[in-house]
């Protein structure tokens, strides 16, 4: 459940970082000059996605959880995430 | 030489990484919902064993699809050109900006190809997680194996959709 909740959550990271950086709200810093802003902006939303896996794994390992509700959160994150990684959505910002 | 070093990575990425990934996400899909037309349990150790072998080649190969595409592609394509130039061949960002009847293809494919594709790698490597972690499980639960098919799902669809948008942006405007 963990990786499952973990990859909606890190899909959400990348939509948010994206919607950030295209309202000029949040500009993550460049990881590598040349590929320019997008290696911050994935940089950031794959580590935010590994540090979620990792706490809801250590949090969940003993535990039984109900996955309806997992997945229901999950496919809910990965849909936002991918809107807002969609270029048209930009332009309503 | 026939092929640059830049074509060559273009292809690597696209057709090598990016078709095996495509390739191992049908097989994995395939997998799973032949797993939902039988009746009884189809979790033997060999099945699993399979299963969790090509959903973690898959998810191998999309990471290393965006991490070339990111690092090694992307850093060519968008180039600025130094003062001055008028040949945009060697400037594949620029020369689809430089005509209003391309400049689509990287306001709205290639800005889509930059972050979409790490989703996918996300989610493939979720699916792949609990394959090698749950075996046999993935194929018995239905509930576990409905979310698998999900996420391999809306990774083919954002890996296909990526590639096509790939290949708009290099039939028009190549790394050479």
């Amino acid at each position: 459940m963990a990786s499952i909740l973990g990859a909606g959550i890190g899909a959400f990271a990348m939509g948010v970082t994206v919607l950030l950086n295209e309202a000029g709200i949040f500009v993550a810093p460049t990881v590598y000059a040349p590929a320019g802003g997008v290696s911050g902006r994935t940089t950031l939303a794959t580590i935010v996605w590994l540090i979620a896996w990792g706490l809801m794994h250590n949090r969940w390992k003993a535990r039984e959880i109900a996955p309806r509700r997992i997945y229901l959160a999950t496919v809910t994150l990965i849909a936002l995430g991918i809107l807002a990684t969609f270029p048209p959505l930009w332009g309503l910002l | 030489m026939l092929f640059s070093d830049r074509s060559i990575w273009t292809m690597v990425h696209g057709i090598g990484l990016g078709g095996a990934a495509l390739m191992g996400l049908a097989a994995a899909l395939f997998y799973l919902y032949a797993g939902r037309m039988s009746d009884g349990p189809g979790g033997s150790p060999t099945a699993s064993r399979a299963l969790a072998g090509v959903t973690v080649f898959t998810a191998a190969m999309l990471w290393l699809a965006v991490l070339v595409g990111t690092y090694i592609i992307f850093p060519p394509y968008r180039a600025t050109p130094p003062p001055g130039v008028t040949d945009l061949s060697q400037f594949p960002r620029s020369l689809v900006l430089a005509n209003p009847n391309t400049a689509w293809l990287h306001a709205f494919a290639m800005e889509s190809k930059e972050h979409m594709p790490w989703i996918a790698s996300m989610l493939a490597t979720a699916v792949a997680f609990i394959s090698v972690r749950y075996r046999s499980r993935v194929l018995d639960d239905a509930s576990l194996r409905n979310m698998a098919i999900i996420l391999l799902a809306i990774s083919f669809t954002l890996v296909a959709f990526v590639s096509l948008m790939g290949v708009f942006v290099n039939k028009v405007a190549p790394l050479q």
